[in-house]
This record gives structure tokens, C-alpha cells and sequence, in this order.
């Protein structure tokens, strides 16, 4: 086991003698370092390695595959992508990296898989959706400022989802401590079925729907993306939940469904961005029986687009997302190694006897772990409702299945490893999403088979993930 | 040891509800009464009647239940085999004749029966949580309907399809087909994986689920082997001939039965049935040999102390690789079946949903248990494929005629609240009460019983090697034998 | 040499738990490995039994080199143990429990097992007759029938020898098989261990804190400490042995000499 289990550090690191030196000792002390700009720091560091990581691989994908279709030079479409595939891969790598903590918590304290915990996400985005509905239907949603309407939206969410998360744990969890390990597992995953559709039965009853859109969707300040102006020609790109565009006209017209060259594609790729689907160019589209000459793509013309006009737009979603894991990561690095409950916690991480024994309530420990892992869950959930638009009970399932992958890719157990992991997996996703449609024979669709094959490999391989100390084979 | 045990669970059976019965005759008297009683209201149920919907919820799961009944009670093994043998072989296809969806009913029973006692060697016997069960079942039945769809597959282009004459032979041969198949894969699953420990086992083997099922549902391009989310239509069944069916209407007549639509796949059905209950047999069989053999023993050994079991000389991969393998064995020739019973495979049929309710009948059933595990099945197959549907169907029934009870229009019942639509829900309360309450199932194993109420207050990870590691042999299940 | 052991060491995460432990076991006899608690004698177990991979060094059994071979596979070879802390098979039966300690001397096929060949009833007729042997060779008989778990302290530590025992082993190591015993019970023990190597041939080596369990049993001893082998010899040879006295007496009693008998112990090695 990973014996910095709950601990925000990496367990090796290479700085290790720099450590030791008295200037850095001081620094190092300072609780303005300790808790605010190490952690800051690792974060953008985390990005930053993920992000070159993500460029060194996506060319040398390109040497080692030049031309996967006739006419596309992979080199050069992955230039003109690669902004915004880094933007968006740390949007749904934070959300990952928010809901893999839930995963990681649990994990470091009762060594214990909780497999409702996608449940947990998804009630958080169930709870946000109910809150910004209410607040529509009220007709005073367009009357809140931002800076408090996404707070508390999130915040919201995170008290339901982590009082969840502590009920589930009294009820279902608590009773079974010391029984087989088969045994609470089980218990999770009849927990996370018993979720999904009592959540489904509770919303279809008051809406006769369990489609749930966000009416965020509507509001100015997150409808119009940031455009960034890059050096390469670089439009759009993809997202959390893969879908970029909503509307697309042709001449005046909406277009449901997309032909290319007769063949029907449900989605498509303009000038190297994936609206999903194939890349096409504006004189390709066909839509229907008809060929438009004016294509535009939500209010551009595609064939501008085209031609690159140079902007990667970064979603206002993503901005907060990114902006609300940072700030919420800072407190819970505080929160675990800067005070007296945390420190409670990581005591019963390592030795729950022992712990108990020493006079802390483990119960009240183990409670407040699971209330932490729900919260981030909740908060994971609201805001990847915002992003996304809408929402069902069955939301859960892949998001925290990558989560987990995302937990164990990073060490389970480590916090660091979670967001490292996060990152990670939601970097090389939004790589394939972008990059995977020249490939015909395999498609976007094989994106999520690839989550899994990680998790397989790393589960194989290395067990213990990339932060977690390398232990001994397994009897 | 064998009699002994056998004597207390005897010792139990007739303390419980058995006790009442006086002797053995008396028993067999009530079981026959009972059985007549059932088959005579099955038979004589009114399907236009707004009520026929919960009754036959009643009445069916009470003659599917028998057979366990029968066996469970302090009677002489023959008149067990003689009873048994009518209902399953006699009554049912008699109430069959009556009523097509009961036999459907009762193949539905048999398949899941089958899969349930394959993921029991996998689960109950070796202890392994495999929450990707169903993929093996998928491969089964791909395998069939690959060979046989005159979907648009490469098969199909190349002229490489079962020609329907010779189905017949072919079901047998790829029922073998299935099982090696399946167990290849499970093998080549297993080899890295089993390694891993349990809670790591179930995510990955969860992932491998997911993965088959992906794969089904791409597998349409570039080259098509799958059909992709369209799934493989027309699939082959065994052919029934013409002499079977004049049997079946001349049957009919001689019983004075009305045969609700065509006899021919009344007696389609029958020859499913005849073909399911022979292979639940068979796997009956080759579970209990398993179970009582160095190879059940080495999975015993293996489940409650790895460690101790390989050092006492357990291949513990090994070991893990045989029930691995034989238990997706189970799930391929079941597969076959299935293909061939539906004739359509598509990849909606194999979701996490499916493999879930398959542990859900092992777990209700309990684990290792075979009995319990038949149990099972019949519980949550019924549940899921008449209980819920007909709960839903009995719904509308009563919106129909506008039913009012205590006031309440049945009417403004919401839609979207259909039993049968929530399956999840009623899983997860299933799976949840019973960790909760009964760990070991409804007719647990005598061995699990003592297992699951095993309460150890020592922690999972038992104390390091070395006194003042800070990092310890990192190593949980070693670190137990430590200084 | 039976079992001959070179510069084995292992390493726990920069601590060394065994540093380069060399020592041989002659056929046919009684040895101990005595020394404190966290002196690395458990983990030199695991490490002959291929629980633990060796870092370095050479294990040589009957002639074959351990290194690298699973703990089946070291079973197999005629090398059986029992766990200091036991390891039984808790919901199975005694008779079980023997039944599976013997799985490397059986044929598994899975053909067989489904048939139900005359062979296989065959072993599995001899496999109960050899374990109900066993559980009376070890002074259990009757007991066969009983859930392992529920027997008390010293006839479980009784089926975990009987269970090793049924792999037909050539060389048999004990973990503390009597911690925990009352004098009576250890003196039974005693008695049992040297019939093992007397009727059936198998010789014994023991880790064991109680020094007259060891002084009165043992033709050799070897003392570890800290992870190194500091003393090697007969039981006299020990007892005078200045390093083993300061390794028990010099760190304070209470960390290395049997908690029920301390100063039997001290008093045994301070001779």
C-alpha cells in the first residue's frame, strides 16, 4: 500500500536533497507556501507536463502515421487542433480529477472501492439542474450575477451530494465494516443501480421527463465562448461530452442530419474540428438532396472557419471548472494535511485500530471522508451539467468509470495521483476525440474502449499508478 | 464428513416448515395436492379476466418454485426424481401447450439458471468478483449468430453461412464451439488479470464487459463481423420437423387443450425447452462434480486464505484460470442457445445491467450454493421478465376500466413510473438488503453461512513485517505471516 | 545439505530485514532460528518458501535452486511450513484442510473431476484414508469432522502441521508452533515435532521464542539479529555464545524473549 495514503505530495521526488536545505526548509514552512503556492504550483506543473506530454505523442502519432485519409496531413491538423484539445482536456481532465477524489478518499481510508460514487456525481448534476430550473421558472435566474449564481449552484450541489454520500455510508457501509470484501462491494454497486433509478423515478414523477436540461444553456454570460487568438489556424474544438456545436444552418436552414458524399453522418468536422464525425469541407455538405452555398456553423461561415480565422474559443463552462477545482483542490490540501480533523484523517488512513485506539472517532473520520469524496462528486456533477447542457439519472456510469480509471491511473489512495490522473486521461481523450476521426475504420467511437484498456494495462502493470510507491507482487 | 453434513442440513429441513409433516407419505401426499392445485389454476386461468395479470404472477412462480420444493423435502430420493421429473418434463410443456409465455417463461428460467451457475464457479466457488460476465455470454452468442444471421456480415458475403438444413448438427457443434471459444477468452482475460486483487478484478472484468460490448456494436466497419448496434438478425435455431409438429397438435387434441396461434412455434418452443432443461442439467452436474473435487476444494482454499493456499501448494493462477475458464465455458454454450432461441443478437443484449442481475441471482440464491443459486435465478429471472411486466401490464389493465382504489384513479398513476422500467431500482434494493441482512442468500451454502458472518475486528491490512517500517513489506496479504 | 541458504538478503523499501544469511540444514535433523522480534526470521520463512523474492543470494533445496519459484511450486518440491500466526482454512473442515495441504501430490484434470473416473475416485479415497492418518499421526483423530475455525488454540496449530505435512515434504519449517501454548501443551508439541522427524523422516526446522521448547529439541541453532546471522552451532555452543546474550540481554528483555517466560529465557541464555 501506498504509505503517503490522503497526502498531497508525490511519495518520490527528485528534488529530495533540495529538500534538506535550510532556505528551502524556511520556505517551505511557510503555510502561505504550504497551502496555497505548492499546491497552485503542482497544479499548473500537472497541466503543463500533461499538455507537453499531449503534444509529444500527438506528433509523434503523425510521424509514425503521416497520412491517414488521402489529402490529410495529420501533422498539420493536429497543429491547428491542439489548442483547443489541450483546452478542453483540462476541463474534462478537472471534472475527472474532482470525481476521481471521491474514489481516492474513500479508497485511502477504508481501503474500499465505492462504487456509488458516480451515483453521487450524478445526483450532483441532477441537484444543479433542479436549482437553475427552479431559479428559470421563478424567472429570476437572468437577474443573478455570475460570480454568485455558479457558486451556489455548485455549493448546493456539493451539500446534497456529500450528505448523500454520509448517508449511504451510515446506512449501507458502516454496518458491513470487517465483513468479506466481496460484501460492501456489492452493497456499492446495488447502491449505485438503487440511485440511478430512484433519482430517475423522483424526476420523471415531478417532470414526466428524465431528460434534464440545464436553462444555463440560455444564459448570455455562458453562451458565448472566449475567443483566444493562437498562431496557428485553429478553430473551435472539442469538449466535455464531445459535442461542439448545437445548430448548424445552410442557407437559412437548420440541418438535422448531415450527408457527405452520400454517405449520413450524425456528426461532422469542419476544417479539422470535430463537430463529431468525418472532416468535410463547406462544398462537401450535402443535406438532403440539396447543396447549399452558404454553410454556417452557430452564426460563422464555415467556409471562413476554413480558412482560419486563428481562434481557439474557450468555453466560459471550462474557465469555471478549471477556476473551481483549483480553488476547491487549495482547501482540500489545507483541509487534510493543515488541520486537526485532516490530520485525524490521514491517522485512520493508515491504521484504523491504532487510530481508534489513540482517541479519534474513526466513525466521525470515516463520515467526514465520505462527505468530502461526495462533495467533490457534487461539485464534479454541477458543473459538468453546466458544460454539458443536459443530464439524465444515467449520466453517471462512464464519467465515473474514467474517474476510477483516472483514480488508479494516479496511485488510488494518493490525491495528487487523482488530479494527476485526472489530467492525464482527460488530455489523451480529447486527444483521440479530435484525432481519431481520420482514422474511418475506427472512429470516435473507440474513445471509450480506450479509457478501459488503460485502466486494464495500468491495473496490470503497475498497479500501485504513477504516484503510488511500487510495491511487491501479490501472492 | 459428507453424511454428517448432510444430516444437520436434513436435521434443519425438518425443523423448519418440513417439521409439520408427520412422515414421508404425508409429505409426498401435500406435494402432490400441491402440484395439482397449481398446474389445475395455471390451467384454468382466465386470460381475459382484469385481473389474470397478478394471478398469473402468483400462480407461476408457485409451479416454477416446485422442482426446489420437491428436492428440498424429507422424502425418498426416487419419489424426489419421480416428482420432479413430472413437472419439469410432463406439467410444463402441457402448460406450455396452454400458454406459449410460460414455456418462454421457463426457457428464460433455464438460460439464466445456466449463466447463474457459471458465474458461480467464478464467484461464489473461487471467490472472484467478475462484473463483465455477460461478455462471455455475448461471445456464445455471437459465435451462433455470426455463422447463421443473413444479416449483411462478411460471413454472409462470403457464403460461409450454416445452411438452415444442417442447423440441427451445427447447434450441437457450436455449442461445443461456445464453450471453447468462451473459455479461450476467459483464459486470455484471466492470464493477466487474475493477478489482481478483488476489488481491481471487478472493475477490470466490469471494463472487459464494456469492452465486448463496444466492440459488438462498432464490429460493422471497416470490415462487417457484427452488424454493428443493429445487431445479427435471422439467426438459426435447430429446425423442427413436421412429425414433431402433428405430435404436438395431436397432443393438444388427446389433452383437449385450445393452442392459443400456430403450432409450429408452440412446438419450436418445446424442443427450446426440452434443449434447455438438458443442458441445465448437464451444467447441474458438472457444478457439482466441480464443487466436490481437489479442484472445488484447491477454490475454497484459494477464497479464504491465498495466501496460506499457495503455500500449501495451490497454483493459485492457475486455479483462478480453471474457474475463470470454465465458468465463461458455461456462458458460451449458453450463448448459443440464447442466439439460437431469440434468433437476434444485438449488443444491447449484453449490458452491465445483464451481468449485474446475474449476480444478483447469485447473490440471492447465495453464494456457492448451488441449490441457492438455482433459487436465485427463478427469483430474479421471474422478477425481472413477469413480475415487473406484468405488474406494468396489470397497471394498465386497471387504467383501462378506470379502476379507483381508496379513492385513487389508478388512471393518474404516471407513466413514467412502470414497474418494468425499473429494474435497476429493484436490483439494487435486492443486492443491498441482502449484503445487509442475509450475506450468505436465501439458501446459503453451509460453509458461506459461517463465512459471511465471520465478523473480524482485526484490520484488513494486518500489521507490517518490520517493527518501525514506515513503508512495510507493502505487501497486504504477505504482510500477515510477518515477524 | 538438504537445504543450503548463501548471502540471502532482502530489503523492505530501503530497510534490510535479511542481510546476507547463510546457513545449511543437514537431512534428518531438528533445527531453530531463534533471535528478537523484527530480527528477520519470518521473512527468511517467506523468503524459502517463495513468498518473498529474494534480492540477492542462492537457495539450493535437495539439490534444486529455490530462487525464483512460486510458493507452489517450492511446495512441490518438498518444502512445507506452517504460519506463525494461523493460516488455516477457516470454514473448511479439518479433514479439508489436510485434504488441500496435500494438492501438489494430487492429479487435477479438470476431464477426470467431470467424468468421475475410477482414478479419480481412487484419489480421492486415498486422499481421505492418507488425511485421516495425518490428523491421528497428530493427535486428532475424531477431529476431521469439526469446522477448523472452531477448535481451540493448540489443536489448530496441530491440523496446520498435519495439513503441511500432507504435501509429503521433505524438509518442514515451523513458525512459532508453540506461541501461545501453555508448558503442557508445548511439551506435547515437542513430542509431536520429533516424531515427525523420527517416524516419518522429515526434517524439522523451527522459528520458536520459548528457549526450552528450543534448547530441549534442537541439534542446531542458528540466532539472527537485525537481519544477519550472529551465531551458529549446538544448543551448549549458543548458550555461550557472548553476541546472542548481548542480542537478547543487551536491548532489555522485554523486546526479545518470550513474553509467558521471560526469565526461563534469560536465564537459558545467560548459561
Amino acid at each position: 500500500m501506498t504509505t503517503e495514503t490522503l497526502s498531497t505530495r508525490p511519495t518520490t521526488g527528485i528534488l529530495d536533497s533540495l529538500r534538506e536545505h535550510p532556505t528551502i526548509k524556511r520556505i517551505q514552512s511557510n503555510w502561505i507556501y504550504r497551502y496555497i503556492v505548492f499546491p497552485v504550483a503542482q497544479m499548473l506543473f500537472f497541466i503543463v507536463a500533461a499538455a507537453l506530454v499531449m503534444t509529444v505523442i500527438a506528433y509523434a502519432v503523425s510521424i509514425v502515421v503521416p497520412e491517414p485519409r488521402p489529402n490529410i496531413n495529420l501533422a498539420a491538423q493536429i497543429t491547428k487542433q491542439l489548442p483547443g484539445m489541450i483546452v478542453s482536456g483540462v476541463g474534462i481532465g478537472f471534472v475527472y480529477a474532482m470525481i476521481a477524489l471521491g474514489y481516492t478518499l474513500v479508497y485511502g481510508v477504508l481501503k474500499f472501492i465505492n462504487f456509488a460514487h458516480s451515483e453521487i456525481f450524478m445526483v450532483g448534476a441532477v441537484v444543479g439542474f433542479e436549482i437553475t430550473d427552479r431559479l428559470a421558472a421563478s424567472g429570476t435566474i437572468a437577474s443573478w450575477n455570475p460570480l454568485i449564481l455558479v457558486p451556489f449552484v455548485v455549493i448546493s450541489s456539493m451539500l446534497v451530494s456529500g450528505g448523500l454520500a454520509v448517508l449511504i455510508e451510515r446506512v449501507a457501509y458502516r454496518p458491513l465494516r470487517g465483513s468479506p470484501r466481496l460484501v460492501p462491494l456489492i452493497t456499492a454497486i446495488g447502491l449505485s443501480f438503487f440511485l440511478v433509478d430512484g433519482v430517475r423515478a423522483l424526476v420523471a414523477v415531478t417532470r414526466n421527463d428524465f431528460n434534464l436540461t440545464y436553462p444555463t444553456q440560455e444564459l448570455e454570460f455562458l453562451k458565448n465562448p472566449i475567443p483566444l487568438t493562437f498562431n496557428g489556424p485553429v478553430v473551435g474544438g472539442t469538449n466535455i461530452g464531445g459535442v461542439t456545436y448545437e445548430q448548424i444552418t445552410a442557407d437559412g436552414v437548420v440541418l438535422d442530419e448531415w450527408q457527405v458524399e452520400g454517405a449520413t453522418y450524425s456528426s461532422i468536422t469542419v476544417g479539422g474540428v470535430t463537430l463529431g464525425g468525418v472532416p468535410v469541407k463547406a462544398s462537401d455538405i450535402v443535406s438532403g438532396e440539396t447543396e447549399y452555398d452558404a454553410v454556417l456553423v452557430e452564426g460563422r461561415d464555415l467556409d471562413d472557419i476554413e480558412d482560419g480565422a486563428n481562434i481557439v474559443n474557450i468555453r466560459i463552462t471550462v474557465i469555471i471548472i478549471v477556476l473551481s477545482a483549483v480553488i476547491m483542490l487549495v482547501l482540500l490540501n489545507y483541509f487534510v494535511n493543515g488541520t486537526k480533523i485532516g490530520k485525524g484523517i490521514r491517522a485512520v488512513s493508515q491504521d484504523q485500530a491504532t487510530a481508534g485506539l489513540m482517541g479519534i472517532n474513526v466513525n466521525r473520520m470515516v463520515a467526514i471522508t465520505f462527505f468530502l469524496g461526495g462533495a467533490f462528486g457534487g461539485a464534479a456533477g454541477a458543473l459538468f451539467g453546466l458544460n454539458v447542457g443536459t443530464v439524465t439519472p444515467y449520466v453517471g456510469f462512464i464519467p465515473g468509470l474514467k474517474a476510477f480509471t483516472a483514480a488508479v491511473l494516479g496511485g488510488i489512495g494518493n490525491i495528487t495521483g487523482a488530479l494527476l490522473g485526472g489530467l492525464t486521461l482527460g488530455m489523451v481523450e480529447s486527444f483521440l476525440n479530435g484525432t481519431l476521426v481520420y482514422f474511418p475504420a475506427l472512429g470516435q467511437r473507440y474513445t471509450d474502449i480506450f479509457a478501459f484498456s488503460v485502466l486494464i494495462l495500468i491495473l496490470i502493470f503497475r498497479p500501485s499508478g504513477l504516484l503510488g510507491e511500487r510495491v511487491d507482487e501479490k501472492v | 464428513m459428507t453424511t454428517s453434513r448432510a444430516a444437520v442440513s436434513e436435521a434443519g429441513a425438518r425443523s423448519g416448515f418440513w417439521g409439520r409433516f408427520p412422515n414421508p407419505t404425508v409429505t409426498v401426499g401435500f406435494l402432490i395436492v400441491y402440484l395439482a392445485v397449481v398446474i389445475g389454476l395455471l390451467l384454468s386461468l382466465d386470460r381475459a379476466s382484469l385481473w389474470f395479470s397478478i394471478q398469473s404472477t402468483i400462480v407461476f412462480p408457485a409451479f416454477i418454485l416446485s422442482p426446489l420444493l420437491i428436492h428440498s423435502a424429507p422424502i425418498p430420493r426416487t419419489w424426489k426424481a419421480v416428482l420432479i421429473g413430472l413437472v419439469m418434463i410432463i406439467a410444463m410443456p402441457i402448460i406450455g401447450i396452454s400458454d406459449s409465455s410460460y414455456l418462454e417463461l421457463a426457457i428464460q428460467v433455464c438460460i439464466f439458471a445456466g449463466l447463474a451457475l457459471g458465474l458461480n464457479i467464478v464467484v461464489g466457488f473461487a471467490g472472484l468478483l467478475d462484473l463483465g460476465y455477460i461478455a462471455f455470454f455475448a461471445v456464445g452468442a455471437y459465435v451462433w449468430g455470426m455463422f447463421t444471421s443473413t444479416a449483411p456480415t462478411i460471413f454472409n458475403e462470403l457464403g460461409i453461412l450454416i445452411p438452415p438444413d444442417s442447423q440441427a448438427v451445427a447447434f450441437i457443434i457450436f455449442i461445443a464451439i461456445g464453450v471453447l471459444v468462451a473459455a479461450c477468452i476467459g483464459i486470455l482475460l484471466g492470464l493477466p488479470v487474475l493477478r489482481l486483487r478483488g476489488d481491481y478484478l471487478a472493475i477490470v472484468t466490469l471494463g472487459f464487459g464494456e469492452v465486448i460490448r463496444i466492440i459488438a456494436r462498432n464490429g460493422d466497419s471497416p470490415t462487417n463481423f457484427t452488424n454493428g448496434s443493429q445487431g445479427l438478425l435471422n439467426v438459426g435455431r435447430p429446425p423442427v420437423n413436421a412429425d414433431m409438429v402433428a405430435r404436438i397438435g395431436e397432443l393438444s387434441n388427446t389433452l383437449n387443450i385450445q393452442v392459443v396461434g400456430n403450432l409450429e412455434p408452440l412446438t419450436q418452443q418445446i424442443l427450446f425447452y426440452f434443449i434447455a432443461i438438458s443442458m441445465l442439467g448437464i451444467i447441474l452436474v458438472v457444478a457439482n462434480r466441480l464443487q466436490n473435487s481437489v479442484i472445488g476444494r484447491a477454490w475454497t482454499a484459494i477464497r479464504e486464505d491465498e495466501v496460506a493456499a499457495i503455500a500449501m501448494g495451490v497454483p493459485l493462477v492457475r486455479m483462478k484460470l480453471m474457474a475463470f475458464a470454465l465458468g465463461a465455458a458455461f456462458a458460451g454454450s449458453i450463448g448459443v442457445l440464447y442466439g439460437a432461441k431469440q434468433t437476434f443478437v444485438s449488443p444491447e443484449s449484453f449490458t452491465l445491467l445483464n451481468s449485474i442481475s446475474i449476480l444478483a441471482m447469485v447473490i440471492v440464491g447465495g453464494l456457492g450454493s448451488i441449490k441457492g443459486v438455482l433459487l436465485g435465478a427463478m427469483i430474479v429471472t421471474l422478477l425481472q421478465l413477469q413480475v415487473l411486466k406484468n405488474f406494468s401490464l396489470q397497471l394498465n389493465a386497471l387504467k383501462n376500466v378506470d379502476f379507483v382504489v381508496l379513492g385513487f384513479h389508478i388512471r393518474d398513476w404516471p407513466t413514467q413510473l412502470e414497474p418494468a422500467k425499473y429494474e435497476r431500482f429493484v436490483f439494487g434494493i435486492l443486492l443491498v438488503l441482502m449484503m445487509l441482512f442475509r450475506p450468505a442468500g436465501l439458501l446459503p451454502e453451509s460453509r458461506r453461512r459461517l463465512e459471511m458472518t465471520r465478523t473480524n475486528d482485526v484490520p484488513e491490512e494486518p500489521p507490517s513485517d518490520i517493527p518501525g517500517t514506515p513503508n512495510g513489506p507493502a505487501n497486504p496479504a504477505a504482510a500477515g505471516v510477518g515477524d | 545439505m538438504l537445504l543450503e541458504v548463501k548471502d540471502v538478503s532482502k530489503s523492505f523499501g530501503g530497510i534490510r530485514a535479511v542481510r546476507s544469511v547463510t546457513l545449511g540444514i543437514e537431512q534428518g535433523s531438528i533445527s531453530s532460528i531463534i533471535g528478537p522480534n523484527g530480527a528477520g526470521k519470518t521473512t527468511l520463512f517467506n523468503l524459502l518458501t517463495g513468498i518473498y523474492k529474494a534480492d540477492t543470494g542462492s537457495i539450493v533445496f535437495n539439490g534444486r535452486s529455490m530462487i525464483g519459484l512460486r510458493p507452489d511450486q517450492v511446495n512441490a518440491a518438498g518444502m512445507a511450513r506452517t504460519f506463525q500466526s494461523i493460516r488455516l482454512f477457516p470454514t473448511m473442515t479439518v479433514l479439508e484442510n489436510v485434504m488441500v495441504g496435500a494438492h501438489s501430490r494430487l492429479r487435477v484434470s479438470i476431464l477426470q473431476t467431470l467424468s468421475r473416473a475410477p482414478s479419480f475416485n481412487r484419489q480421492e479415497k486415498r486422499l481421505t484414508e492418507k488425511a485421516t492418518q495425518l490428523l491421528h499421526f497428530a493427535g486428532l483423530a475424531g477431529k476431521g469432522d469439526e469446522v477448523a475455525r472452531n477448535l481451540p488454540y493448540g489443536d489448530q496449530r496441530r491440523v496446520e502441521v498435519a495439513r503441511a505435512l500432507a504435501s509429503d515434504p521433505k524438509l518442514i519449517l515451523l513458525d512459532e508452533p508453540t506461541a501461545g501454548m501453555n508448558p503442557h501443551e508445548s511439551a506435547d508439541a515437542m513430542a509431536l515435532f520429533r516424531r515427525v522427524r523420527d517416524e516419518l523422516g522429515i526434517t524439522v526446522v523451527l522459528i520458536e521464542h520459548d528457549m526450552k521448547v528450543v534448547m530441549g529439541i534442537s541439534e542446531h541453532i542458528s540466532v539472527l539479529d537485525y537481519g544477519e546471522k550472529i551465531a551458529d552451532g549446538t544448543p551448549s555452543e549458543i548458550r555461550a555464545n557472548p553476541r546472542v546474550i548481548e542480542a537478547y540481554l543487551g536491548r532489555g528483555a522485554a523486546s526479545g524473549i518470550d513474553p509467558n517466560n521471560p526469565n526461563a529465557a534469560k536465564a537459558e541464555a545467560a548459561k
